[in-house]
């Protein structure tokens, strides 16, 4: 079933077309991998979906209801985000940046948003860091924070934008770890990332984006293995490269 | 015309110009400052009163004058930068003599004990406390737009509101990191009490004036404002420790991101 389907989505800065005209869409339980150059438009665009930037032009649904027909917040609530460089609140502790949503928004009592958040820092293995301060965490601990405290809202659909590029290698492999698991058990996932071994093992659909369209979408194998376009074998043919 | 009520205060320092013959820091002379420790202790008490309402007026107005800095638009927001550009523009003796002569203050009681005029202390106060408002929201502009935007938008991005991610996010956040500047806001605020001696208010400049410029005492000059200096520096630095222990107890553990 459709959870999300972009129509024709255009975004403009000034003189620069970042968004001419996505479309795509995706099921429940889909797991989505965006790739693309540096600057194509694949943050504007997970920024246009859960409205932290509004599209000049297109449509985009969230199961079957046009998004700018929500109130802004309540699709922020159905749809979480996780961040390159974290965001974490620096003033609030793991469980705290965790609970925050829970009572803020979700209006739970404080005892019960801290049984959740301690439930959603014990599936990303950060039990044992429940107290610690950002500041205290590594890279890959603050971004496990950054996807529990998305999770923990219990959104529809969570996007991600370069999840580990902020990270030192030896720590991206905890929190593509997360990612796994929460593909596998069914979590709806937009994901931006240069992580070939995650799209071919996790991604259901891959998506070559670049220049503000999208040049090629399919099952990763066909992309891998076998592309239409010449644009998406050089492109992943240079990621794959790296990877080695 | 109406200055004239402030006494001779005002008028004492040209007089110390020319009465000043006498050789300074006479043993006597610390003795009378030391006798006189009642008339200190009331324009202590003075001074530390008028800083905390000037301060206290300082935050209430500053803070929210901030944010509507950073956060405001149209014409409130045109309003309140143009009011911090003009007093912060203005000499506060300026800025003291002019609340107190302009603004329809009615007389007011006297304060026992302290021996102070509300309405002058009233005035005093308004004119401390928004100029002190117009630098302590720069501290807060300042701090607010050191926060990283990409908790903001974290914030949002759960569903929080503007003002709730404001609130729970950046505020606390902003005002840590505006105790340094605070800090160096007391201190001015404190010092600067000493200018209510343009209108004649007992604090501890005024009182200690008083003292030397009774007949015949012009000889403990000196004496007296090393005193108060003293008094001054106890104050400001006992206080800046005092906050800088908060600080600590209050900072993010592992430190600002
Ligand atoms: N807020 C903005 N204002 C102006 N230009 C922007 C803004 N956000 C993004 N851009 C521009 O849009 C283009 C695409 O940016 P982005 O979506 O971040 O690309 P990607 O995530 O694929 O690297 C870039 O050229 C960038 O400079
Ligand atoms: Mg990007």
């Amino acid at each position: 079933m459709t959870l999300l389907e972009l129509e024709g989505v255009r975004k403009s800065y000034e003189d620069e077309d970042v968004l001419r005209g996505v479309s795509f869409a995706m099921d429940r339980q889909d797991v989505e991998v965006i790739v693309g150059p540096s600057g194509s438009g694949k943050s504007t665009l997970l920024r246009c979906v859960n409205r932290l930037t509004e599209i000049d032009d297109g449509a985009i649904y969230l199961d079957g209801e046009e998004i700018h027909g929500i109130d802004e917040n309540d699709l922020r609530r159905r749809v979480g985000m996780v961040f390159q460089d974290f965001n974490l609140f620096a003033h609030r502790t793991a469980r705290g940046n965790v609970t925050l949503g829970l009572t803020a928004v979700l209006g739970l009592s404080k005892p019960e948003a801290v049984e959740r958040a301690d439930d959603y820092l014990d599936r990303v293995g950060l039990a044992d860091q429940a107290d610690s301060y950002p500041a205290e965490l590594s890279g890959g601990q603050k971004q496990r924070v950054g996807i529990a405290r998305a999770l923990a809202m219990d959104p529809e659909l969570i996007l991600f934008d370069e999840p580990t590029s902020a990270l030192d290698p030896e720590l991206i492999g905890e929190v593509l770890g997360v990612m796994r698991d929460l593909a596998e058990g069914g979590t709806t996932m937009l994901c931006v990332t240069h992580e070939m071994g995650f799209a071919r093992s996790a991604a259901s659909t891959l998506t070559f984006l670049d220049d503000g369209r999208v040049v090629e979408r399919g099952p990763p194998e066909q992309l891998f293995e076998n592309p239409r376009e010449d644009r998406t074998r050089s492109f992943l043919g240079q990621l794959t490269d790296l990877e080695r | 015309m109406g200055l004239a009520l402030t006494g001779t205060a005002a008028l004492g320092v040209c007089d110390w110009a020319a009465t000043t013959g006498n050789p300074p820091l006479q043993t006597g002379d610390w003795a009378f400052v030391v006798g006189n420790w009642e008339v200190l202790l009331l324009g202590t008490l003075v001074t530390v009163l008028l800083t905390a309402t000037s301060l206290a007026l300082g935050f209430l107005a500053g803070f929210p004058a901030g944010t509507v800095e950073v956060y405001g638009t149209g014409r409130l927001r045109d309003a309140v930068s143009t009011a911090g550009v003009l007093l912060r523009g203005t000499p506060v003796v300026v800025l003291i003599v002019l609340f107190f002569f302009g603004l329809p203050i009615p007389r007011l009681l006297t304060l026992p004990v302290l021996d102070v005029r509300l309405d002058v202390f009233l005035a005093a106060t308004l004119a401390l406390g928004f100029r002190s408002a117009a630098y302590q929201s720069q501290v807060f502009r300042g701090a607010i737009q050191s926060i990283d935007e990409g908790q903001l938008a974290a914030a949002r991005s759960v569903g929080m509101t503007q003002r709730q991610a404001i609130r729970h996010v950046v505020f606390p956040q902003a005002v840590r990191r505006s105790i340094p500047g605070f800090q160096n806001e007391f201190t001015i605020v404190l010092k600067d009490t000493s200018v209510a001696f343009a209108i004649g208010l007992a604090e501890l400049l005024t009182r200690a004036e008083n003292l030397y410029l009774q007949p015949g005492r012009d000889t403990a000059i000196m004496e007296v404002i090393l005193a108060i200096s003293a008094i001054y520096f106890v104050l400001t630095f006992t206080t800046n420790r005092t906050i800088d222990y908060l600080g600590d107890a209050y900072a993010i553990p592992g430190g600002d991101e």
